[in-house]
């Protein structure tokens, strides 16, 4: 950025400034409001209480006073925020000459500092950061200055990692303080605002620094003893690479305990994929779950099965064969105790007593009995 | 004199502040932050940094940045 892109940028960021300003008399005021909301409340909870006790109504009484001692207790909390907006209400809007000046330190302080017309930012890019002896990168900075009369809705800068080494279990976090390219502000939030609303941008650039080269181990979003941890696609537990399997079926990574061994293939299955053989109840990956009984179509691992058919189909077919082949044994005897020696022209079968079919050679004809014969 | 000091250490205010005349920056940041090590801060006077015997002036503005914040999650 030179000399005259800086004139420039100060110029927008003094604008922009002023519009903070109102923005800032606005929430105050809507803050007062609030104020004033809750002071109504209770005025007429008061109000309640004075007719209760006219009345003697205690419990009445009693229902006010916890009502008024609730909102009381609400009511610090507002009315330290309304102060903080009032004392810097009287902050002047720094000179044009101010924050050009804050341009220049700024890039002295980083090396150079960038303008993105298009995006109206204001970038700087950190040294690599390591935390730890994990190696995170630079990461850029950026103030978006149009952004900036909405400090008080939503932070107005970004921070992105510019050669992200983001976290093994969340591609997001790219820091243990930065999810989404959102830093967590911690300790820094009230000093990073009062630097942005007077306007001095080299102090805010540097405290968000501050904040990426500084780890935090009771507060992180992924801590950086975890940083190169896989999570369980399953249970979530973090695991290293060492420890961890891989489902055959969807390729998740899963650990031990949400690990089904297949067992017909040996291969591994996590819980949402695995199958399991309905006779033996052991586990199969989803390509051996497609086993199935040719008769109940159960599924069955190979060992459950004999012949295609599940070890409980298989005893009932023999059961059915055994059964068949006795009643044909005995429908066979029977046939030649009352059909014996009868034969029709041609080669016509032999018909038992009972049977009801066509007999296509012996149309006609009826078979000759033995006592028929003998006469 | 009068010298304007903002600490970025904690809620960022900025405060005007009346000192002895001849002092440096190394007793003023004694004096402001006691039991805190210089090293551990960025130390303006006037947006550039200076060495520790620095003799403030008139209307200087002196800031204190912290080198290590705890973010959070």
């Amino acid at each position: 950025m030179n000399d005259k892109e800086v004139v420039r940028v100060a110029g927008v960021i003094q604008d922009v400034l002023r519009q903070l300003r109102r923005s800032r008399y606005m929430r105050c005021m809507a803050q007062l409001s609030l104020f004033a909301g809750t002071m109504q409340e209770l005025v007429r909870n008061s109000r309640k209480l004075s007719a209760a006790l006219s009345r003697d109504w205690y419990a009445a009484a009693e229902r006010s006073c916890k009502n008024i001692s609730a909102q009381l207790s609400d009511i610090s909390f507002p009315v330290s925020n309304i102060q903080s907006l009032l004392d810097r209400c009287h902050e002047e809007i720094p000179k044009l000459s101010e924050i050009a000046d804050e341009l220049w330190t700024l890039r002295e302080e980083f090396g150079d500092v960038e303008f993105n017309g298009e995006e109206n930012a204001l970038c700087v890019i950190t040294e690599p950061i390591t935390l730890e002896d994990i190696y995170l990168g630079r990461f850029r900075i950026a103030l978006y200055v149009d952004c900036l009369c909405e400090l008080y809705q939503k932070a107005p800068y970004f921070v992105m990692a510019t050669d992200p080494h983001p976290a093994g279990t969340d591609d997001a976090v790219t820091h243990p303080h930065v999810s989404h390219n959102v830093v967590c502000e911690g300790d820094g939030a009230a000093a990073i605002r009062a630097a942005l609303e007077e306007g001095r941008l080299c102090d805010f650039f540097c405290l968000v620094r501050s904040i990426l080269t500084t780890y935090n181990p009771a507060s992180p979003y992924v801590s950086l003893s975890d940083w190169h941890g896989i999570a369980c696609y399953e249970c979530g537990y973090v695991m290293t690479g060492e420890d961890s399997y891989y489902c055959i079926s969807c390729e998740n990574a899963i650990c031990d305990s949400c690990s089904f061994g297949c067992a017909d293939c040996g291969e591994v299955a996590c819980k949402s994929c695995a199958g399991m053989c309905e006779i033996c109840e052991r586990s199969l990956c989803s390509s051996c779950a497609k086993t199935l009984c040719g008769a109940c179509e159960s599924v069955c691992c190979e060992s459950c099965l004999d012949e295609g058919l599940c070890m409980n189909c298989k005893d009932e077919r023999e059961s059915d064969e055994e059964q068949e082949t006795e009643s044909t044994e005995e429908a066979s005897e029977k046939r030649e105790t009352t059909v014996a020696g009868s034969q029709l022209a041609n080669g016509g079968q032999r018909a038992c007593a009972d049977c009801s079919t066509v007999q296509p050679h012996g149309v006609g004809q009826t078979p000759v009995l033995p006592r028929q014969v003998a006469q | 004199m009068r010298l304007l000091f903002i600490n970025n250490d904690g809620g960022g205010f900025a405060d005007y502040l009346d000192v002895t005349e001849g002092m440096t920056v190394e007793q003023f940041f004694n004096e402001q932050m006691p039991n805190r090590r210089p090293e551990d801060y960025l130390i303006r006077v006037n947006r550039q940094p200076v060495p520790r015997d620095h003799v403030l002036q008139e209307n200087d503005r002196v800031t204190v940045t912290p080198t290590k914040i705890e973010g959070a999650a």
